[in-house]
């Protein structure tokens, strides 16, 4: 189990990176979390339907705000805007940080609920391929 | 010649459940699976799903509420027929409840239209019906249900889509329109009586074929559904009559020395025999003996236990018999079972085993062990079983245990001795302040017999039969006096 999870948080970390143009821009970092969380709602939506995807959101967002209070912040509901907006008004090593949070308490989320043969079947076609292992010089 | 159309019968991977429906589900059908919650509409469906799809007949799951799918999934993995690697390749899920909200069946229609044209699904479910109908109310102009329910038909039937739709209950006074409209209609039920729960399965409408009628009854394990087709005894076709096979030439030697003479050589093979008699009278003993006769005559056997705590002695000999390999046990101390479910166990075991002599020991354990709502039917229900068996050829030997009643004669508390070609009696009886057993051959059908009533005794080795009790009248009342000429003689019973 620690070694999916392993796996699971470089794959998110690994796609994160693939999709930000400028790691030293939040902005850059926001669009890419909204680009990669995008892709895992459309994979997950026809699955469980858009509710149920938005409650697991939520609930991911919620679990990811005790290491990150401030995704928290503001009123209204969880909405992918209101993350988007959060993630772009920080620091963008914190708002990558942040983002990754978010999207591995989701999928852990996912996991407890449909297992996790069945959660990384669903999603395995949104993470950036894993290089090969370079040779070792 | 004109060929009529064929239809194609998709064997539906549920144990049972193609014998039920008569020879599988037609295909492109449009079917209807309701029930209460809990009876197991969704597992059936994605029993059925996991079952029939594979790549060239990719299925669409279409379910309707928003957070359900969650659970759906996660509960529906603890099957075994569940196989995660065709989730998304020969099996899709498309939720509906976007579609669902608006209130518009016209929507959700287009929806699975669109889908059903993007994926071309040779199996389509539609999990619930009854979801669909209480989040849409209509909407002036829009479709009704009824109408929903018959384009949906039309639109899956022309896509060559095989069809379930998941609904709820059913209603006997107000049938659903959309009962119509289905070509087939699987009914589940949970019956709760006293203290257990049987789930029954009633196929209500299968268009085209002849499906078996009544209630089946069925068990949910981790393997899903398992149906029990109701042994069906039908009395207006040809087939072989009910209990009564063609005199056999062959006898069969019951393995009790002298037992065979009493019988007239042996017993008829393909009978029904009932041994009937008082608790400790022998009557496992004697079944006992029978199947190891077997055993030794390459003749295997299945034994079908219902007691308790079985004997130690049988329970040695039944071991023994059980690892060479030459019988199959079913003991069951389950208290739902229906008749039909263990009728099903037998058949398999028999075939398995290529037995040819069955015992069940005993009534009186198998009336205990089948589930409360059933026991009104036992006697209905032994007949149908007995009819199973003795269509396959097999020689039964049934055990009844039999209150002694000094004052009536009787073989079996169940009247089921009619039911049986073959019935041997056992007695005790007071002679000298102790307790002596006594059997007598009652019937044989059409074939001769011993009408003696015979003194036995039980040792080490089983039963041990003695001499006709020729000195003593009134034997079956129970205490039996020594008749004048014996008196006379000096003769007596054996001591």
């Amino acid at each position: 189990m620690p070694a999916e999870k392993d796996r699971l948080r470089e794959a998110i970390q690994r796609t994160l990176e693939v999709h930000t143009a400028d790691p030293r821009d939040a902005r850059a970092v926001a669009g890419a979390t909204l680009g990669t969380w995008q892709q895992v709602s459309e994979r997950l939506t026809p699955v469980i339907g858009e509710r149920g995807v938005d409650a697991l959101f939520t609930r991911a967002l919620h679990l990811a705000s005790a290491t990150f209070p401030w995704l928290a912040d503001g009123d209204g509901p969880a909405s992918a805007a209101t993350f988007k907006a959060r993630l772009e008004a920080h620091e963008a090593r914190a708002a990558a940080a942040a983002s990754q949070a978010v999207l591995l308490a989701f999928t852990n989320l996912l996991a407890t609920l449909i297992g996790n043969p069945l959660s990384e079947r669903l999603l395995a076609s949104v993470w950036a391929p894993n290089p090969s292992p370079e040779p070792e010089p | 010649m004109i060929d009529k159309v064929s239809i194609r019968r998709l064997a539906t991977g549920v144990p049972g459940l193609d014998a039920v429906l008569g020879g599988g589900l037609p295909e492109y059908s449009f079917n209807l699976i309701t029930g209460p919650p809990g009876a197991g509409k969704t597992t059936l469906a994605f029993q059925l799903m996991f079952a029939m799809a594979t790549r060239e007949k990719p299925a669409l799951f279409f379910t309707v509420l928003g957070e359900p799918p969650l659970k759906m999934l996660r509960y529906q993995q603890q099957f075994s027929f569940f196989d995660l690697a065709r989730v998304n390749d020969t099996i899709r899920f498309v939720n509906l409840s976007d579609e669902v909200a608006t209130g518009k069946l016209e929507r959700v229609l287009a929806r699975i239209a669109e889908e059903v044209e993007a994926f071309s699904p040779a199996l389509v479910f539609v999990d619930s019906l009854r979801s669909v109908k209480l989040d849409g109310p209509p909407v002036d102009g829009a479709i009704s249900l009824q109408q929903f329910i018959q384009e949906l038909g039309m639109l899956l039937s022309s896509w060559q889509a095989t069809t379930f739709l998941i609904g709820e209950y059913l209603s006997e006074s107000n049938p659903h329109p959309v009962f119509t409209v289905a070509d087939g209609l699987l009914a589940l039920d949970q019956a709760v009586h006293r203290n257990s729960m049987v789930r029954k399965i009633q196929v209500l409408k299968m268009r085209g074929q002849a499906t078996s009628p009544g209630m089946h009854t069925f068990r949910i394990t981790n393997a899903g559904l398992e149906v029990f087709p109701a042994a069906v005894v039908r009395g207006d076709t040809p087939a072989p009559r009910a209990p009564a096979p063609v005199p056999s030439e062959r006898r069969l030697t019951m393995g009790v020395p002298r037992l065979d003479e009493m019988l007239g050589g042996g017993l008829p093979a393909g009978y029904s025999l009932l041994v009937a008699g008082p608790s400790g009278s022998g009557k496992t003993i004697l079944a006992t003996a029978f199947l190891s006769e077997g055993a030794r005559l390459g003749e295997p056997g299945v034994l079908v236990a219902f007691e308790q705590t079985p004997s130690l002695s049988r329970n040695r000999t039944i071991d023994d018999l059980v690892q060479a390999g030459k019988l199959g046990v079913i003991n069951t101390r389950s208290l739902d079972l229906s008749i039909d479910e263990i009728v099903q166990q037998l058949l398999t075991m028999i075939r398995k085993m290529k037995a040819t002599r069955v015992v069940i020991d005993s009534l009186s354990g198998f009336e205990l062990a089948v589930a409360p709502t059933f026991r009104e039917d036992f006697r209905e229900s032994l007949f149908r079983m007995v009819t199973a068996l003795t269509a396959l050829g097999v020689t039964v030997l049934m055990t009844s245990e039999l209150e002694d009643r000094y004052t009536d004669l009787r073989f079996s508390p169940y009247g089921s001795a009619f039911l049986t070609d073959a019935i041997i009696v056992q007695r005790y009886i007071e002679v000298a302040s102790c307790l002596k057993r006594v059997m007598a051959v009652v019937k044989v059908r059409a074939s001769d017999h011993s009408s003696e009533i015979r003194q036995f005794e039980i040792d080490d080795s089983g039963l041990v039969i003695g001499d006709v009790v020729l000195d003593y009248d009134g034997l079956l009342g129970g205490r039996p006096t020594r008749n004048a000429r014996d008196v006379a003689a000096g003769g007596g019973l054996a001591r």
